[in-house]
């Protein structure tokens, strides 16, 4: 039995270390391929070792993108974005979990419909209307079209129906108005859960390419995907630097994700998950 | 995670009003930036619009040219489909195995279950590069170690039958939202389920058929349904990774609809395309949900059947 | 509870003011003039890493000359023609924008005769006459030539070396190049004498069959009877049968990347990697693209222009723009990543007798007189689409089709 018990554990180990190399292998080659100027990327055998050129890419890679600036872009974009969609979908889960009203059935069918909508159906529509409105090449056409995100709807309408109705009904006989409600009693004890929607947007904004390759033409503005995707396909990619690039938009990413993991677990299933 | 049981609002809400205004902002979301282009773009389906010069109306020829005349409609929405069938499985399984791993009382679960959560956060953009450069056949890291150990591998992203192959690795690659969702599923079986179970002298294997399994049905209905949704809209792989090569054995639906936007300039043409693409999805998630009726168990049912 | 609705209403505040100062701290482009008076010119260029940066100093230079014009550069990088085409679509193009694909774009862009008559003849007789004929479409410019390429081989000097084998000179053969890529090619170490795309673009493409007396279509645009002629399928056999015998394997990208690696002898492309090869450590040479037998040595030119938008609301300021983009100065000043288009900065330059950029202009000469089936065709980037998925099913490893039965079913 005992026996048993240690052959099974080793066997789940050796499963679980299996998946670790190929989770963070392709990561390693990343930081690898950032380190090498683009001959020694292409050399037989491959190089498997970290080399000098990481500060050599990387000051080339300033001067022709100014990192710095892309980085602010890429961060404000997602930062506003999430703080204002976690709001939206937060207020809209509420009224979905907690309230009965003509029509909610409706509405919530509407929101799983608009989950399987094809982004490349209101693709050339919206771009049109960003136009109109003389809103290309600014942050709030990034913003803006997303913001309503069916999917953290769905998720905060999950969790705000774990919240008893006696909280709100105390409040409500202490006569508080409903926002109050809202601002004070519900968002305070749904945290966990916006904390995960939050997490969930902001990576969503973060990596998002194809509607901000479209609506964004200078340098100036360009996010990090943008950016890395006008680097590719170029006659002339220069390797080393593409992979930086790629280094540089993953790193942040990954860190803010660990330091955050704990709510975004917690919360992504209204805290059915005990630590 | 799908439905649990609503319970009723105990009250009646006296002013009406209210859960519109919280509904309001998407309300206008909704109406402005989803509803408002997605009728434009049927109404530019009807139209021989290209990029320059007037739109015309043509009535529903390019839907007759979709389905009759344009051989590459056919032939990319195969390989999607052949894609979407390759991928939705194999990512199902791979996301429940590793499920399955990180809920195993063993030391040091957690740092497992974030290092397999990372592929997830990394852009489209990034992880086409990192992997074109491991499947490139001749310098890529890949195919070095195949050789190592005396395979010669495949030439990924020349040879048409591994091109595929390539794009549905890279995409498994960031199965960890799905494996997160799992995992918070399974966690949140009761034990005393598995004692139960256990003390009628069912094994592992059999308390995972008998026990996870069907509690987790509601998940894998998600799971299959935003699966099968990512992998028929798949782009960004296929644009930057492939290009929709080699032999245009990656051309996918998605790459198709761009190209005729964006490369021939026929919005008309790629408007009907994309929604026909909608339609589709419409239609496949219904009769995912309709076949539902026949593997999926609520948690009423389960409570039912079950030993408490 | 005080505390937290504090906290809440603090971050709703801060949600909020960020996001209006995101609509008022951004400008849209299409402003009509910027806040010192001066008339805003969108300038969009394909050109990434250093070259934009060279750009942006010459824009610099030009925005501090001139008092009226403000010369903002875009900069769109790979998907320069998906934001085109984008730009055109919502009547927001670029007032100028670099262009090469003229005959895709044509009903956008403003014809440049009347203005380029202004100037005189002189102006207009400095730059190259083939390259005229890359920036008009249907007998009217519609762009101004800034930049050029002609395709030659870039062979491996060390390579050469090694086997004590003689450097190619113009004139010679296919015969020749096949009997050196023979030599040069070593199983052991994975070297191979020669390598092309194993998915050519058929722009590049139709430069061999020119050479061979052919091309893709005559001038009413037809495939038939001319893409599967005979000596377009000679000439697609000939590239098959190097592979065939194993002295030339098919790249992914361009080729570069093999040659990079220093384990290729020849390649063929344009001027794009003469630096980038020198960084990467390979020692090479260049030299003119072999001739067929009783054919000529002749090569597609890639050509790039700068064109108006139609749509533009300033066109004599873009095209004042146009003319210092093109000028002496401004060819001068690119010396270093393009090649001069005007005859008297080459002659000024003595770039004609230069071991390296003289190949260039030698080819550039000898190609006047063809032209590519883009500017033919009347929906190139289809057909451009479907001769690729040819090209490609007669040289992928996978399928390598009889170039005759693959051209004869493409015709159909």
């Amino acid at each position: 039995m005992v026996a048993k018990k240690i052959t099974s554990k080793i066997i789940i180990y050796i499963l679980l270390i299996a998946g670790v190399v190929l989770s963070i292998a392709p990561f390693y080659w990343m930081i690898v391929g950032s380190t090498l100027p683009s001959g020694e990327i292409f050399r037989v055998p491959p190089k498997l070792l970290p080399g000098d050129y990481l500060a050599k890419n990387f000051q080339t890679l300033n001067e022709s993108l100014g990192i710095a600036k892309i980085f602010w872009n890429s961060l404000f974009i997602a930062l506003v974005y999430t703080l204002v969609s976690t709001l939206i979908s937060a207020m809209a889960g509420y009224a979905f979990a907690k309230f009965k009203f003509k029509g909610k059935n409706v509405f919530f069918f509407i929101i799983l419909c608009t989950l399987m909508i094809p982004s490349q159906v209101t693709l050339i529509p919206l771009f049109e209307m960003m136009v109109t409105f003389n809103w290309l090449n600014t942050y709030q056409a990034i913003i803006l079209p997303t913001l309503a995100s069916p999917f953290a709807i769905y998720l905060m309408r999950q969790n705000m129906k774990a919240i008893p109705d006696s909280i709100m009904e105390a409040s409500r006989i202490d006569g508080a108005g409903e926002l109050k409600i809202f601002f004070t009693v519900i968002l305070p004890v749904t945290r966990p859960a916006m904390a995960a929607v939050g997490i969930f947007l902001f990576m969503s904004q973060w990596n998002s390419l194809l509607w901000p390759l479209i609506t964004l033409n200078s340098k100036e503005m360009f996010t990090l995907p943008v950016a890395l995707s006008s680097l590719i396909g170029m006659a002339r990619i220069d390797y080393g630097q593409l992979m930086l690039g790629t280094t540089l938009s993953t790193i942040p990413i990954m860190i803010f994700f660990l330091l955050l993991q704990k709510h975004f677990i917690s919360g992504i299933l209204g805290g059915s998950v005990k630590e | 995670m799908l439905k649990k049981k609503e319970k009723q609002p105990s009250f009646t809400l006296v002013r009406k009003r209210v859960p519109y205004l919280f509904i309001l902002p998407w309300i206008i979301g909704f109406l402005v930036f989803t509803l408002g282009p997605l009728g434009s773009s049927l109404i530019m389906s009807l139209f021989d619009w290209p990029i320059t010069g007037e739109a015309k109306f043509i009535g529903l020829n390019n839907f007759t040219k979709m389905f009759t005349a344009d051989p590459q409609f056919y032939d990319s929405l195969v390989i999607t489909f052949k894609f979407a069938a390759i991928f939705v499985p194999l990512n199902l399984i791979s996301a429940l195995v590793l499920a399955l791993l990180i809920t195993q009382p063993v030391k040091g679960v957690k740092i497992f279950r974030t290092i397999f959560y990372l592929p997830a956060v990394v852009s489209g953009v990034a992880v086409s590069i990192i992997w074109g450069w491991i499947f490139n056949s001749e310098f890529g890291v890949l195919n070095y170690l195949l050789s190592l150990i005396g395979i010669e591998g495949p030439s990924w992203l020349i040879d048409p039958k591994w091109a595929i192959v390539t794009i549905v690795i890279a995409s498994a690659w960031g199965v960890g939202t799905m494996m997160l969702i799992f995992y918070t599923d399974i966690k949140g079986i009761p034990p005393e389920l598995y004692e139960a179970a256990s003390i009628d002298g069912a094994g592992p294997l059999r308390q995972f058929f008998n026990i996870t399994i069907p509690t987790i049905t509601p998940t894998i209905l998600f799971n299959v349904i935003t699966s099968v949704i990512a992998a028929l809209q798949q782009l960004t792989l296929v644009l930057l990774l492939t290009g929709g090569g080699p032999l245009k054995s990656t051309y996918f639906y998605g790459l198709f609809v761009y190209n005729n936007a964006f490369k021939h300039h026929q919005l008309g043409y790629a408007s009907a395309n994309a929604w026909f693409m909608f339609i589709i999805i419409l239609i496949l998630t219904m009769l995912i949900f309709k076949s539902s009726s026949t593997w999926v168990f609520y948690e009423a049912e389960m409570k039912k059947g079950g030993k408490k | 509870m005080k505390l937290s609705k504090m906290k809440l209403i603090l971050l709703f505040t801060i949600a909020l003011a960020l996001l209006l100062s995101a609509c008022n701290s951004t400008k849209s482009n299409s402003d009509e003039a910027t806040e010192d008076g001066k008339v805003k010119i969108r300038f969009a260029t394909w050109d990434v890493g250093n070259d934009v940066q060279l750009q942006q100093n010459l824009i610099d230079e030009f925005n501090a000359k001139n008092e009226k014009i403000k010369v903002v550069l875009e900069a769109y990088g790979g998907e320069y023609d998906t934001k085109i085409t984008a730009g055109i679509g919502a009547k927001d193009a670029p007032d100028v924008m670099y262009m090469w694909n003229y005959p895709q774009y044509k009903d956008a862009l403003e014809p440049l005769d009347s203005y380029i008559d202004k100037n005189g003849e002189e102006y207009k007789s400095d730059f190259y006459e083939s390259l005229w004929n890359y920036n008009s479409v249907g007998g009217e410019t519609l762009g101004l030539p800034v930049g050029y390429t002609t395709h030659v081989v870039y062979y491996n000097k060390d390579l050469f070396d090694e086997k004590g084998l003689e450097y190619p000179q113009a004139g010679w053969t296919w015969a020749d190049l096949q009997e050196t890529a023979k030599k040069l090619t070593n199983k052991d170490k994975k070297i191979t004498g020669f390598a092309f795309p194993g998915k050519p673009d058929p722009y590049d493409f139709e430069m061999y069959l020119w050479g061979n007396g052919a091309s893709y279509v005559d001038s009413d645009g037809k495939l038939k009877g001319n893409l599967n002629s005979t000596k377009s399928i000679e000439t697609f056999s000939l590239f098959q049968d190097m592979l065939k015998d194993g002295y030339a394997i098919t790249t992914e990208g361009s080729g570069d990347t093999e040659m990079k690696s220093g384990k290729v002898g020849m390649f063929i492309n344009g001027a794009w990697y003469l630096s980038p090869l020198k960084e990467a450590g390979i020692n090479y040479g260049v030299v003119e693209v072999p001739t067929f037998e009783n054919g000529k040595s002749v090569s597609i030119v890639s050509s790039s222009g700068i064109a108006m938008s139609k749509d533009s609301k300033h066109k004599e300021a873009a095209f004042e723009f146009m003319k210092f983009w093109t000028g002496k100065e401004a060819n001068k000043e690119r010396i270093a990543f393009e090649l001069p288009v005007l005859k008297s900065v080459v002659e000024e330059e003595k770039l004609q007798e230069d071991p390296v950029k003289g190949v260039f202009y030698s080819m550039l000469e000898q190609s006047e007189g063809y032209t590519p089936a883009s500017f033919i065709t009347e929906n190139w980037s289809q057909v451009s689409e479907n001769l690729g998925f040819v090209f490609e099913q007669i040289f992928n490893p996978s399928t390598r089709v009889d170039p005759k039965k693959a051209l004869n079913e493409a015709v159909k």
